[in-house]
């Protein structure tokens, strides 16, 4: 979902591109040792991969086909922050070459498809990769990398004062999530057929399995994702939904009367504070993330030390 | 016969086209005008005041639009490219935010309607006009002397410089693909699946070794892991009074234009 110039206000895409801006700073300076090694041939060409494969197009059935986005496979193969630069160069091109997605709108495509996409297609793996649920997590990546970045685009764009009715944007977000099972799936597929051709080329998972942790972080992830979209269109909480979606159901009913009574208010001043909290909880989610897998990677070390000493 | 080529040969689709555009813009900026000899960071520069102008001025009625509308033709007639195709390639943008104009037009905010598929188009016009004035080398090298991370600007360049090469070996493999049997219609949704799956597993190899080989090349010649620019390129007098020009016509239009 590339949003394109002329969508988002002046505060919500110099925001993103601020918070953009850190993020693919954190990512060049991360791969900078990879980069001095000589590996940058290797993401470009990765980068031109993942645009050749948007060519290659599955069958999903009922006639369409969707096709590989990506985020979540460069996570799995390029490591994290090499994944985040690789995606990020991809939508530069995209917006300066085919128009695809415009070019003030770059930070927010940015946040939503290169940072959170990439980092939230990852976490599953981080944590499941050793485990037997190993392809469940490989799936999850790349459901949770979709979903994760159409759900943020939704909420740019009501943030921006965008308008659409509730039904269109329970429509959305279910198309969201088929366009995400088809990415998780395609991903799956990929990842398996490339590790089964040379294992090395998918990035060694951690070995210590944290079940627990993994679940609440994906979760959160997913939830987060799910709660700025609604904290922001369904600001009335869940009973006018449920009178919303019942009247919106109705199409002869939609038809006669006025549709402004069934919109939602997006965007009346009040609601803005909910919104800014929901995308603000999301930010929230990734630092308690990265935080947490610092310190459980650290006390996982510890504990396999110690195990090994004990032998 | 015409069947039997039609399955053997590449994937006609919706890709096609887009790579056309792009061999089409990339041979737009490669010829010679007044705004193709502008250094590429005072283009940059340009196009963001002229962004910046389209995303701020609000209302944007269509005063606002035929103003911009006319800076942008003015700069494509300057370059002196075909105005018609265009004008015609910017329409990429419709798809997208014609769905979310007809969602505010639905909802009773016509105004808002047109402001969202004017910004939209004539934002998309304007990259495409940098994008058909700047050949996409000098473009980075900019970019860079801009500030842009060098890290970034580095896999740019190999992303550039390999995107058709892999892309057109994607197109020959799905291509060998459909010669071993594999059917587009026809074929059940499993095999087409394993297929598809398969192209990719070793188009990913492919590339993948492709990449050693381009390092290991790189590594023999000296590379250190930095692309040292040179930049032949400097900002004349011609630059600036381009810059100061393109901005003055943006405040203007930003400003004082449609309460005149």
């Amino acid at each position: 979902m590339h949003i394109p110039d002329g969508f988002l206000t002046t505060p919500v895409w110099g925001a993103a591109a601020a918070l953009s801006l850190s993020g693919v700073a954190w990512s060049a300076r991360k791969s900078e040792q990879a980069l001095e090694a000589g590996q940058a041939p290797l993401m470009g060409v990765m980068g031109a991969f993942v645009f050749a494969a948007q060519m290659i197009n599955f069958p999903v059935g009922l006639g369409t086909s969707g096709h590989l986005l990506g985020g979540a496979l460069l996570a799995v193969t390029l490591g994290p922050a090499a994944g985040v630069l690789v995606m990020t160069a991809i939508l530069i091109v995209q917006a300066l070459l085919f128009q695809d997605g415009g070019v003030l709108a770059l930070g927010a495509n940015i946040f939503n498809m290169a940072i959170a996409g990439v980092l939230v297609g990852y976490l599953p793996y981080y944590y499941w990769g050793a485990t037997p649920y190993r392809r469940a997590a490989i799936f999850l990546g790349g459901f949770l990398s979709v979903f994760a970045s159409a759900c943020l685009a939704m909420s740019q764009l009501l943030l921006s004062g965008v308008r659409m009715p509730a039904a269109v944007a329970w429509i959305s977000l279910a198309l969201f999530a088929v366009t995400a099972a088809v990415e998780g799936a395609i991903t799956l597929a990929v990842a398996g057929a490339i590790e089964r051709l040379n294992p090395n080329w998918i990035q060694a998972p951690r070995n210590t399995p944290r079940l627990g942790a993994g679940v609440v972080l994906a979760a959160a992830v997913f939830l987060a994702g799910v709660g700025a979209l609604f904290a922001s269109s369904l600001p009335d909480g869940l009973e006018k939904l449920a009178e919303r979606t019942g009247i919106a159901g109705r199409a002869r009913n939609l038809l006669q009367t006025p549709l402004s009574d069934y919109e939602l208010h997006f965007l009346g001043p009040q609601w803005l504070g909910k919104v800014l909290a929901g995308l603000l909880g999301l930010l929230a989610v990734y630092g308690v993330c990265l935080l947490i897998a610092r310190w459980a990677g650290k006390r996982g070390r510890a504990v396999q030390g110690a195990a090994s000493g004990s032998l | 016969m015409g069947r039997q080529a039609r399955a053997c040969g590449p994937r006609r689709g919706k890709r096609e086209s887009v790579e056309l555009h792009h061999v089409v813009i990339e041979r737009w900026s490669r010829q010679d005008s007044v705004l193709h000899r502008r250094d590429a960071r005072i283009k940059l520069i340009a196009l963001g005041a002229c962004l910046v102008g389209v995303a701020t001025t609000d209302p944007f009625g269509w005063m606002e639009s035929l103003g911009f509308g006319l800076l942008f033709s003015g700069g494509v007639l300057a370059a002196r490219l075909p105005l018609g195709a265009l004008l015609l390639r910017g329409l990429v943008v419709v798809p997208f935010s014609g769905v979310f104009s007809l969602l505010a037009f639905v909802t009773g905010d016509s105004e808002r309607a047109f402001a969202l598929l004017a910004k939209s188009y004539l934002s998309a016009l304007a990259v495409l006009l940098l994008a058909a004035t700047t050949p996409m080398p000098a473009l980075l090298h900019g970019a860079a002397s801009l500030g842009a991370p060098k890290a970034l600007v580095q896999v740019l360049q190999f992303l550039y410089r390999y995107l058709f090469v892999v892309s057109e070996q994607a197109q020959h493999m799905w291509a060998a693909a459909s010669c071993r049997g594999l059917q587009f219609a026809g074929s059940r949704r499993r095999d087409r699946w394993q297929a598809a799956r398969g192209v990719l597993a070793v188009l990913f190899v492919r590339s993948y070794e492709r990449a050693e080989t381009i390092q290991r090349a790189m590594l023999a010649r000296g590379f250190d892991g930095r692309m040292h620019l040179i930049s032949a390129t400097h900002v004349g007098r011609a630059d600036v009074v381009f810059l100061a020009g393109v901005t003055a016509v943006v405040l203007l239009l930003r400003y004082c234009y449609s309460s005149m």
